[in-house]
C-alpha cells in the first residue's frame, strides 16, 4: 500500500480526528476544509440539491464532533467514515423524501446544472487529490455503462438490487452480476489506492 | 444462507444494493467472525470509499463553515442533545464497523446508546444462533421421529401378520378339534350300535335256543360267536312266505371273512329229493347254499367264501331239487324284509 500523503485533501491523518475528540476546535476546523467539499459533493449528488445538501453537512459535521469519540482508527481512514456516515445520512433523507412524495429526479436535474457551474476543485486540493480522482474517474469510465450505471443508483440512490431491476426492467440476477463484476472490476482497477479507504 | 452465497453479497453490500434481510444476514455473518468475509469486504468497502472522488468536486456554500463552527457546542457533546437527528432505518453499507470495532476511547455516556445498540444485535444474533441451532435440532428430532414413526408402522405391520397367522391357526385348530370330535361321535355311535347288535343276537340266540329246545351243534354255535364278534357283521331278517307263514330265518353275513351264518325255524320239512337253497338277490339270483329241513328242527347253515354279495338287494330261501339248481325253479319259502 501506498503511504498517505500528508499533503492529500482526500487522505485525512487521523491524529487530527484525535485532536478533535480532546475538544480541538482548529483541529475539527481543519478537518472541515479536507473534507467538506467531498462530503458536499457527495452530498449533492445524493440528494440532488445544493440546499438540502448544506443542511445535511451540517447535521453531518455536528454528529462528527458530538461522535468523534467513536472513531477509531483500527475501523478505517478517517476519510472513509466521513463519507460513509455522510452518505447514510444522505440515503436516509433521501428516503425520507421519496415516503414524503417528492420527486427525486426534478432536484437531479438541477444538480447537473450545479455542477457545471461549479468553480472547480477546492484550492487546498494538491496533486495526489487529483491524481486519485482522475484514477477513481478513469476506473468508473472504464467499466461498461450497464454496470456504472448499477453501481450508481445503489449507491447514490440507495436503490436495493431489486429495485434497480424494477427501475431498469432488468432480470434481478442481471442486475446483482452487472454491480459484482463492476466491483469487481473497480477493485482491481483501484487496487494501488485502496489506502483511501483501507478499514485497518 | 451459505457462506458462499453471503460471500458473494460482499460486493453488492459494499455498493449498497442489498435489501434489509441480505444486509442484516451480512452482518450477522461478518459478526460471527468470517475472516474471509471480513477480508473482502474490507476491500470492497476501500473501493466503495474512493467512488465519491470520481464526482466533479462541488464547494459547499462559504456561509456553511461558520455556521456549523456557531452551532456545535464548545466540546464534543453527547448524543442526547443531538438536533434532528434522522431516523436510523437500518445498519447502513459500511456501519457494520461500528459493530465489529468497540471504541477505544474510555467509554462516555454519549456511547451509552451505541453500546445498547450493540449488546440488542449481540443478542439478536446470538438468539437467532440459537434459534438456529434448536430450529436445526428440531429439524434433526422431527426426522428422528419420522424414523421412529416408520419403524413403529412396520412394526405394527409384523404384528397384525403374526395376528393374522394366529387367527389362521386357531381356525385351523378348531376344525381339527371338530373333526376329531365327530370322529369321536361317530366311534361312539358305532359302539353303540355293536353293543345294540350284539344285545340283538343275544337275545335272538336265546329266543332261538328256547324256540327249538334243541342244542345246536358246537361249530355253528362258535361260528355265530366269532360272526357276531365282527363289528361289521350285518344281520339280514327272513320272513316266511304263503308257503310256510310260521317259518322265521335270520342271516348274518361278513363281506370281509365272507362268511354267511343262516339261521331258521319253524321251516317245514324238505321232502325227500328236495333241498333247500339260500339265494342272493343281485340283478338275478345267486345261489350261496343248500340245506335240509327234518321235522321240528331249526337249521343252520354256513357258508365260507361266498361270491361276494355286498351289495345284494336281497335274500331268499327256495326248495330246490336235491343238490340245488343254478337258479331258482321252486317256490320261495323264506323272503328277506328290504
Amino acid at each position: 500500500m501506498d503511504k498517505p500523503s500528508p499533503h492529500a485533501a482526500s487522505i485525512i491523518d487521523p491524529t487530527l480526528l484525535a485532536r478533535v475528540v480532546k475538544g480541538d476546535q482548529q483541529a475539527f476546523s481543519q478537518l472541515y476544509d479536507h473534507s467538506s467539499t467531498l462530503l458536499f459533493t457527495l452530498a449533492v449528488r445524493i440528494l440532488g440539491s445544493r440546499e438540502e445538501a448544506a443542511e445535511l453537512l451540517q447535521d453531518v459535521y455536528l454528529e462528527v464532533w458530538r461522535k468523534v469519540s467513536r472513531y477509531d482508527v483500527g475501523r478505517g481512514t478517517p476519510v472513509a467514515w466521513l463519507i460513509t456516515l455522510t452518505k447514510s445520512r444522505a440515503i436516509d433523507r433521501l428516503r425520507a423524501r421519496a415516503s414524503r412524495g417528492y420527486r427525486a429526479t426534478n432536484s437531479q436535474e438541477d444538480d447537473t446544472a450545479a455542477q457545471v457551474a461549479d468553480p472547480g476543485p477546492s484550492p487546498l486540493e494538491t496533486r495526489a487529490d487529483e491524481e486519485l480522482r482522475s484514477a477513481v474517474g478513469a476506473a468508473m469510465a472504464g467499466l461498461p455503462q450497464s454496470q456504472q450505471q448499477a453501481i450508481e443508483l445503489a449507491y447514490y440512490e440507495g436503490l436495493s438490487h431489486t429495485e434497480i431491476a424494477a427501475r431498469l426492467n432488468q432480470p434481478l440476477g442481471t442486475v446483482k452480476t452487472r454491480i459484482k463484476l463492476g466491483m469487481s472490476k473497480l477493485r482491481e482497477s483501484l487496487q494501488q489506492w485502496g489506502h483511501h479507504g483501507e478499514l485497518q | 444462507m451459505t457462506h458462499e452465497e453471503l460471500e458473494e453479497s460482499v460486493p453488492l453490500y459494499a455498493a449498497g444494493a442489498l435489501n434489509r434481510t441480505e444486509r442484516q444476514a451480512l452482518e450477522a455473518h461478518l459478526l460471527s467472525g468470517c475472516v474471509s468475509c471480513h477480508s473482502v469486504l474490507k476491500e470492497f468497502q476501500s473501493v466503495a470509499a474512493l467512488l465519491p472522488l470520481a464526482l466533479n468536486p462541488i464547494a459547499p456554500p462559504r456561509s456553511l463553515k461558520a455556521t456549523i463552527m456557531a452551532e456545535r457546542n464548545p466540546a464534543p457533546i453527547p448524543a442526547e442533545t443531538a438536533p434532528n437527528e434522522p431516523a436510523r432505518q437500518s445498519l447502513e453499507p459500511g456501519e457494520w464497523m461500528d459493530h465489529l470495532f468497540p471504541p477505544v476511547a474510555p467509554a462516555r455516556s454519549s456511547s451509552l446508546p451505541w453500546a445498547l445498540g450493540l449488546a440488542t444485535f449481540l443478542i439478536v444474533a446470538i438468539g437467532g444462533y440459537f434459534a438456529w441451532t434448536v430450529s436445526t435440532q428440531r429439524a434433526n428430532d422431527r426426522s428422528y421421529i419420522q424414523q421412529l414413526e416408520a419403524s413403529l408402522q412396520q412394526q405394527s405391520a409384523k404384528l397384525a401378520d403374526l395376528h393374522r397367522e394366529i387367527g389362521d391357526q386357531n381356525k385351523a385348530l378348531a376344525e381339527l378339534r371338530n373333526e376329531l370330535k365327530e370322529r369321536i361321535q361317530e366311534a361312539v355311535q358305532a359302539k353303540e350300535q355293536l353293543a345294540q347288535r350284539e344285545a340283538e343276537l343275544e337275545e335272538t340266540r336265546i329266543l332261538l335256543s328256547q324256540r327249538g329246545n334243541t342244542r345246536t351243534g358246537e361249530t355253528p354255535q362258535d361260528e355265530l360267536a366269532t360272526l357276531l364278534r365282527i363289528p361289521n357283521a350285518k344281520a339280514v331278517s327272513l320272513t316266511g312266505s304263503d308257503m310256510a307263514k310260521q317259518a322265521t330265518g335270520f342271516l348274518l353275513y361278513d363281506s370281509r371273512t365272507q362268511k354267511v351264518w343262516l339261521y331258521s325255524v319253524n321251516l317245514p320239512e324238505s321232502p325227500a329229493g328236495t333241498t333247500y337253497q339260500l339265494w342272493a338277490i343281485h340283478d338275478k339270483p345267486v345261489s350261496i347254499g343248500t340245506f335240509n329241513m327234518d321235522s321240528g328242527k331249526a337249521a343252520h347253515l354256513l357258508v365260507k367264501k361266498t361270491p361276494s354279495f355286498a351289495d345284494a338287494k336281497a335274500f331268499a330261501v327256495s326248495l330246490e331239487p336235491s343238490g340245488g339248481r343254478p337258479q331258482p325253479t321252486g317256490p320261495i319259502y323264506l323272503l328277506s324284509q328290504s
